[in-house]
């Protein structure tokens, strides 16, 4: 039996948040400017990602070139820290990575104008330094900031958010103790519509449920867009204040 | 470290909630987020500020303000809310659930916590007492950990305890400033000294519970269910003055935890002996046998049931199981409930590598001879104390003394210790049957405290009896609430199968409807047992053109009415059984659908499930189908009329025809299953026949069966099996299925024993066949009834049947070994066991009716089904039990009788008789046997006891298996009030 009320009749999640509320998010953008053509760090929950794009450049190899569009790649980096027991493997060549990395490969794929950038590679890196639950989710959100900072054109944001199903309540963006006690789906959103990009449904969970948690998780992953969005003006501001006092 | 918060909007920050949590010895350091908010109510309907700040849930529904405004007053006039910390609502849910005291309660949720990680079960009956008592006790938890004005956190050099407590405190004061315009009090309750004092500088109001009993205005009615702990009063005496007895002490957990991984201490449950309350047993994963825990002292305080870890004792101290017979209830009658004497001897140490070596002379020692090692009880990891059920005892009593006494309760379980309580209302509760419930056992005391928590009645009377039964069983026997029998069917009694089940207006009401068969051609019957009112299950046959037989089983359809997380499905998921005493039944499914709806009544449409077969003329499976059905049965037979109308050879309509048919069928079907090993197994059951007009116990009868129980019994397990695999294939993982396991050959040693020394006889366990063929074979020529003593112990040495989830064994552990059959389920009495509702689920999913629900196809969820289902099943057997020997005794109180007994024990100081015309036994006491106990001579190794038999100077030898003839007479026991058996050698 659990030790944790994971919902209480009250409404309260254990960590006491309500049902639709996300958890802290913090980003910001061009952390790494001299080791990347774009990057991001972000903050969401006890999620702490770093993500780097390099790109446009030409292939490393050339048997990986195509002469119509771009071609992506994506390596996650879990540390050994990043959980609260220190792991012994590098989690580097897991099947649960890999499967990870292509997700977002085909994710980014349709999001990305990739055939203004024919013969090129468009390499993005992630080190998950600490996580805490909906991990997929946050890696799309931290990729989306990446990629704005290095200039890559996109279609809109793509942004990720994970939901749970306790018992017939959905539960909006699951920290670990959560994630490990119910079903959960991930889901990434195109800006403001209502399309999908990702739908990640890794355990059983009713299909006549489904509607209420994709409702809440397109809800959730909007207000997740509009903080991202809120954060690159800002940063946007910044930098053109800063070209403007140069001048 | 500095734990810095953050404000995300307005009334949420968030911080991090830092702990060190130990696992297998390492430290984790574990990091969490923590919200704190401003949207938290007081629930208090007199506050006019929370009203402004409350928020919707998922359901958009808001929290309901339970609080009352007017609460109840102290004695001295004031208004009041009580706050409670972890160990009141531990030690004192009962007084909790009382309707009479505890109106207005908060209860902040750092104690709710700590009482979900000490006990679940308290913590489901404090959460349900939220959720069901709004208007009459009005219980709430308040969030304070997540509530930004109340939070605290923890301050460097703080223990956690201190820390909660403070918790605690802050909400106290928080509510009392929050509430100080509606002139409402805060009391806080608390047996924790530190805390109660620190309270009381703070400011707060804060009482222990006793004193706050003592200031409500009922409190007189109440006092004698506080709960008995060994509290700062009674410590304050002189210790040393009062503990010449003294428990050993327990050992440290550390000391615990390091014992068990480097394989000293060993865990495992105790299991007290029914013949001996001094006398444990302990089974451990490395012993091919269970150790054996002797005497007061090395139990140390274990109840039955409780997990205890063991450490070995020298070998010098290894015995045979005791043959000595003691009852706690005649041992230290006259104990004064006031004192707690004896004796203290401490034994010598031994090292933990002396004893590493032990437990390799344990296990050598074990395989030989009949000496056991034993062990001795150095720690308890849970105890199995529930609410117990027993009567004062009548000597412990002081009858000059009003006020308030100690006096010892003995329990209707015998292998528990006599509690000791203090009660006001002794002299009034004499003689009457109570519920107690234990709270404590300190070392110094001989005897576990207790407190009182309600009467039954009268002693012998059938409704405290009924329910002092229920009760010791853990029946759940209360009427079913009004949100169980709100999912029934709305038209109730008048809910009729449709006319025609491709009525399109029928179809659009239940879309289901469409995938039903209409069997309501067949001619279907249904045979019962007399006065059978659940009817569950309906039979037919009919001989096929190419002439094998159709025949059809059709069980009644309760999944159509009972959907699964209803509820209803949560209440008999919850019950399990129903449970059949001898007067009355306990009910798992209401009536409306038990008796009524679900039932296969005769002349009536009735929805069911129904499995088809083709068979041929040897009763081979041609082929089988599973549907839903709506069919309508021709006639309820009794087992008694339906033999009536298959002899009657004037019979000759389609439906005699067909029972005719099945009937054969049904021969060759045991036939086949004998011939592949099923067991013919026997208990000494009986029947008592109840008066029909004064409804008094009239005769007791020896359970008789005819050709016709064996025809349905047949049918119904050739559908379980066919069920059990279709759902196996469809759900390999999580199917329900039920298991026997194979006796392991251990249980059988002493019965081999002694059917060899006395009858040159044995039995074989290799196999379920072997052991078949040789209970044939013990046949006395002179005495018929021994083959029936001899499967009668054969079934106690029986593994118990358990349902099981098919992911939780191998395959090949899937076998029923009493009845030779490879895998098999309970699928054909849906209406009186939740198995079948289960299984009932699976075929409906496994043949695509409807999906099947996820409860039933997650291995968690199926496990704690299954957990549950073998409880309640083995406690509906044991009250049905029970309550047979109730009854029993009520027919043989009026009628004295020699009767013919065997005898199936022989102890040092007495025999256990078995009389089969009534199915009691009963121990006969030496001293009953003979003037002159010191001349008697016991031989363990022959089963024998020999002595000089009353007013005859001629020694008389008992043997086991020893045909005796007893008096047989029920006499009330004076120490106990509890109606016995009483047997005298003749």
């Amino acid at each position: 039996m659990s030790r944790l009320e994971i919902y209480s009749p009250e409404g309260l999640r254990v960590d006491g948040r309500r049902w639709n509320e996300l958890r802290r998010f913090e980003c910001s953008i061009n952390t790494h400017a001299n080791a990347s053509d774009g990057s991001s760090y972000l903050e969401q929950g006890n999620n702490k990602i770093i993500t780097l794009v390099n790109g446009p450049q030409e292939p490393k190899l050339r048997s990986h070139t195509n002469a119509t569009k771009a071609v992506l790649t994506v390596s996650v980096n879990i540390t050994r820290f990043s959980k609260t027991e220190r792991s012994k493997s590098s989690h580097r060549n897991e099947r649960r990575v890999l499967e990870m990395q292509t997700a977002l490969v085909r994710t980014f794929e349709k999001n990305i104008l990739m055939h203004l950038y024919p013969r090129t590679q468009i390499d993005i890196q992630i080190h998950v330094l600490q996580q805490d639950g909906g991990l997929m989710g946050s890696l799309i959100n931290g990729i989306t900031l990446a990629l704005i900072d290095a200039g890559i054109a996109i279609y809109d944001y793509i942004s990720g958010v994970s939901i749970g199903l306790y018992d017939t309540t959905p539960l909006l963006d699951l920290n670990t103790v959560e994630e490990n006690a119910m079903s959960s789906v991930t889901l990434g959103v195109m800006g403001r519509s209502e399309k999908l990009s990702l739908l990640l449904v890794e355990d059983k969970l009713a299909l006549d449920r489904m509607e209420s948690v994709l409702a809440i998780g397109i809800a959730g992953a909007h207000r997740i867009r509009d903080l991202m969005d809120k954060e690159l003006r800002k940063h946007g501001e910044k930098r053109l204040a800063n070209v403007s006092s140069n001048q | 470290m500095v734990l810095r918060r953050k404000r995300l909007s307005e009334g949420l920050t968030v911080t991090q909630k830092v702990f060190v949590r130990s696992r297998n010895g390492g430290a984790t350091k574990i990091v969490r987020e923590h919200y704190l908010r401003n949207d938290i109510p007081c629930l208090s309907r007199a506050c006019k500020k929370c009203i402004h700040i409350v928020v919707p849930d998922a359901k958009n529904e808001l929290p309901n303000f339970v609080l009352s405004e007017s609460p109840q007053k102290l004695t001295d006039g004031r208004k009041h809310y009580v706050v409670l910390d972890a160990n009141i609502v531990l030690q004192a849910i009962d007084l909790l659930e009382n309707p009479e005291c505890f109106f207005d309660v908060i209860v902040p949720q750092i104690a709710l916590d700590e009482i979900r990680n000490v006990s679940y079960p308290i913590y489901t009956r404090l959460r349900a007492l939220c959720r069901d008592s709004n208007d009459s006790k009005r219980v709430v938890v308040f969030h304070n950990e997540f509530n930004e004005n109340t939070y605290v956190e923890r301050q460097p050099d703080e223990t956690i305890n201190d820390r909660n407590d403070r918790a605690i405190r802050r909400t106290c004061s928080w509510y009392a400033d929050h509430l100080k315009e509606d002139e409402i009090n805060i009391l806080l309750v608390t047996n924790d000294r530190g805390n109660l004092e620190r309270a009381i500088e703070e400011g707060l109001e804060a009482k222990s519970l006793a004193d706050y009993i003592d200031l409500l205005p009922q409190s007189d009615h109440i006092k004698d269910a506080l709960p008995n702990m060994d509290t700062f009063a009674s410590r304050d005496k002189d210790v040393e003055a009062r503990s010449e007895f003294k428990f050993p002490d327990y050992y440290s957990t550390a000391r615990v935890m390091g014992g068990i991984k480097s394989g000293v201490l060993y865990q495992g449950s105790v299991q007290i002996s029914e013949y001996n309350f001094l006398e444990g047993l302990v089974s451990l994963p490395n012993f091919s046998k269970p150790v054996l825990i002797l005497g007061q002292k090395n139990l140390n305080r274990a109840f039955n049931g409780d997990q205890v870890v063991v450490e070995l004792l020298p070998q010098s101290e290894w015995k045979a199981p005791s043959t000595v017979a003691l009852d706690s209830e005649h041992f230290d009658v006259n104990d004064n409930p006031d004192a707690d004497e004896g004796q203290n001897d401490r034994e010598d140490e031994i090292s933990d590598k002396q004893r590493r070596l032990l437990v390799q002379d344990a296990i050598q020692t074990q395989k030989s001879g009949r000496i056991q090692p034993t062990a001795r009880v150095v720690s308890i990891t849970r105890r199995s104390w529930r609410q117990y059920v027993g009567q004062l005892a009548t000597n412990s009593v002081d009858l000059q003394n009003g006020g308030t006494q100690n006096a010892f309760v003995i329990l209707m379980d015998k292998c528990l210790p006599k509690i000791r309580i203090r009660t006001r209302r002794a002299r009034e509760l004499l003689n009457k049957r109570i519920v107690i419930a234990v709270d404590s056992w300190p070392d110094a005391y001989k005897y576990p405290l207790g407190h009182f928590v309600r009467e039954l009645g009268e002693v012998e009377s059938v409704e405290a009896e009924t329910e002092a039964l229920l009760l010791e069983h853990n029946v759940e026997y209360q009427p079913f609430s009004k949100r169980v029998l709100e999912c029934l069917p709305g038209e109730g009694s008048n809910w009729k199968a449709p006319e025609n089940i491709s009525d399109p207006d029928a179809i659009t009401k239940d879309p289901l409807l469409a995938k039903r068969r209409d069997l309501r051609d067949k001619l279907i019957c249904s045979i019962d047992p007399p006065g059978c009112v659940d009817i569950d299950d309906a039979l037919h046959a009919k001989q096929l053109p190419n002439g094998n037989w159709e025949v059809g089983v059709h069980i009644a359809d309760v999944t159509h009415f009972v959907k699964a997380n209803t509820p209803l499905d949560a209440e008999g998921a919850s019950r399990s059984t129903s449970v059949y005493l001898v007067d009355k039944r306990i009910d798992m499914l209401p009536m409306l659908l038990g008796t009524n709806l679900c039932s296969l009544k005769p002349y009536v449409d009735r929805y069911a499930f129904s499995v088809l077969w083709e068979l041929d003329d040897n009763a081979n499976i041609v082929s089988v189908d599973f549907t839903k059905s709506v069919i309508r049965s021709r006639e309820a037979f009794s087992y008694e009329q339906a033999q009536m109308q298959i002899d009657d050879q004037s019979r000759t309509d389609e439906l005699t025809q067909g029972m005719r048919a099945l009937l054969q069928l049904s021969i060759k079907l045991k036939q086949q299953r004998l011939d592949a090993g099923a067991l013919n197994l026997a208990s000494p059951e009986v029947k008592v026949h109840m008066d029909s007009e004064t409804s008094d116990p009239g005769e007791v009868e020896v359970k008789k069966l005819l050709a016709t129980n064996s025809l349905v019994e047949e049918f119904m397990l050739l559908a379980n099996q066919s069920v059990a695999r279709k759902i196996y294939d469809a759900f390999p993982q999580t199917a329900m299925l039920r298991r026997h396991a194979a006796p392991p050959a251990t249980n059988f040693e002493n019965l081999n024993e002694m059917l060899q020394l006395r009858k040159g006889m044995s039995i074989s366990t290799e196999s379920s066949k072997a052991l078949a063929a040789s209970l044939d074979r013990c046949v006395d020529p002179s005495d018929p009834y021994f083959n029936t003593l001899v499967r009668i112990i054969s079934t106690r040495c029986m593994m118990a049947a358990q349902y099981f989830y098919s992911g939780a064994y191998s395959y090949a552990d899937y076998r029923h070994y009493g009845l030779a059959v490879g895998i098999y389920t309970h699928f054909t009495s849906p209406i009186r066991r939740y198995c079948d509702v289960v299984a009932h689920r699976q075929l409906a999913g496994a043949i695509g009716y409807e999906p099947l629900d996820l409860t039933h196809r997650d291995k968690n969820k199926m496990e704690f089904l299954c957990r549950n289902m073998n409880k309640k099943h083995r406690n509906a057997q044991f009250a049905g039990r029970a309550s047979i020997e109730y009854y029993v005794g009520q027919v043989m109180r009026n009628n004295e009788s020699v009767e013919t007994g065997y005898v199936i024990r022989v102890f040092h100081n007495g025999i256990v008789v078995l009389v089969p015309k009534f199915g009691v036994e009963g121990l006969i006491r030496l001293e009953n046997l003979t003037d002159d106990e010191q001349a008697a001579e016991f031989k363990a190794e022959e089963f024998k006891l020999s002595f000089k038999p009353k007013g005859s100077e001629s020694p008389k030898d008992i043997f086991v298996f020893d045909k005796v003839n007893v008096q047989v007479k029920s006499v009330l026991d004076p120490v106990t009030s509890k109606r016995k058996t009483q047997l005298l050698l003749r």
